[in-house]
């Protein structure tokens, strides 16, 4: 099996620290798998609504065997889309997974964190992901109107996830 | 009459030629210009359900995109028209076909990949049987 593994550190040591033996943060990696229909009629991130504590880590990981997907955060440093990150926070891309391929972030700054697949944005191949400390509230779904009407059906509401700690996808 | 048309229908039928194979995709891989898509763009080598493609660049996104079997046999023809061609302005003439006979023909919706991002049709006309579909099945 093929695996690359990746380490997004934002190009500074502190935030990649939180990764060190001793220091790792309490909380387990969250995990996303990237999969679809057999045919490619139909693609997704299983769940695509995920909420995880500030410092905890998300790994997605390719589960699909017939295509290549991408985990990239929405702002201008990726091809120049619109900001749906918190203020503060650094844009990752995971560049392009193969099958049983792996990308791994620490997420240090609280907020909501919208995400896409390259090859499949206009597909409706997006994610959420919201960063809160335990009881934290004050979180609100980005105003519409910067991205597609597909694409932007393919985000569950904030309110749900907070609910529900994740959304999965009804093929999930 | 009605006799006769049949008999002349069936007749022609008979009397059509095979539909030839260009010797130069009979085989994985296929002459220049085709290019393995793996190459390309980053996808899996082979993929299931269509085998291991082959394209030339120059013609993409339609393509045709020519699939083989694990053992390097032609087992289709695939052409790739995104949804947003298919409208009054936009037409794609002359295809290349050189795979030879059409066995039956697939059409599905795909949601796009590295090569062809955006969503799209694909049109695969299978040179073998619907039984043998299982070749490149995984």
């Amino acid at each position: 099996m093929r695996r690359r593994e990746f380490l997004w550190g934002g190009g500074s040591i502190a935030a990649a620290l939180p990764l060190l033996p001793g220091l790792a943060s309490a909380a387990p990696a969250a995990e996303i798998t990237m999969t679809g229909r057999r045919d490619g009629s139909r693609v997704w991130f299983d769940p695509y609504g995920v909420l995880i504590r500030p410092g905890q880590t998300i790994r997605w990981i390719n589960r699909d065997p017939a295509n290549a997907h991408t985990a990239t955060a929405y702002a201008p440093a990726n091809f120049d889309h619109p900001r749906r990150i918190p203020g503060g926070a650094a844009a990752f891309d995971s560049g392009y997974l193969l099958t049983d391929e792996a990308f791994e972030v620490t997420l240090e700054v609280p907020g909501v964190y919208d995400y896409y697949c390259i090859p499949h944005e206009l597909s409706g191949m997006v994610g959420r992901i919201v960063v809160a400390p335990p009881g934290a509230d004050g979180f609100a779904d980005y105003p519409a109107g910067d991205l597609d009407p597909v694409i932007l059906n393919g985000f569950p509401p904030v309110a749900d996830i907070l609910q529900a700690g994740k959304v999965r996808h009804e093929e999930g | 009459m009605k006799t006769l048309f049949a008999a002349a229908a069936i007749g022609a039928l008979a009397a059509a030629p095979a539909l030839a194979q260009d010797a130069s995709v009979a085989g994985s891989p296929p002459d220049a210009p085709y290019q393995k898509v793996s190459d390309l763009v980053p996808l899996p080598d082979f993929l299931p359900g269509m085998g291991q493609l082959f394209v030339d660049p120059a013609t993409l996104p339609a393509g045709p995109f020519m699939a083989y079997d694990r053992d390097g046999q032609l087992v289709s023809t695939i052409y790739m028209i995104p949804l947003s061609a298919m409208n009054a302005d936009t037409a794609f003439d002359n295809l290349a076909a050189p795979g030879g006979n059409v066995d039956h023909v697939d059409i599905y919706f795909n949601a796009g990949h590295p090569g062809v991002e955006e969503p799209h049709e694909h049109i695969v006309l299978w040179h073998v049987s619907v039984g043998d579909e299982s070749r490149v099945a995984e």
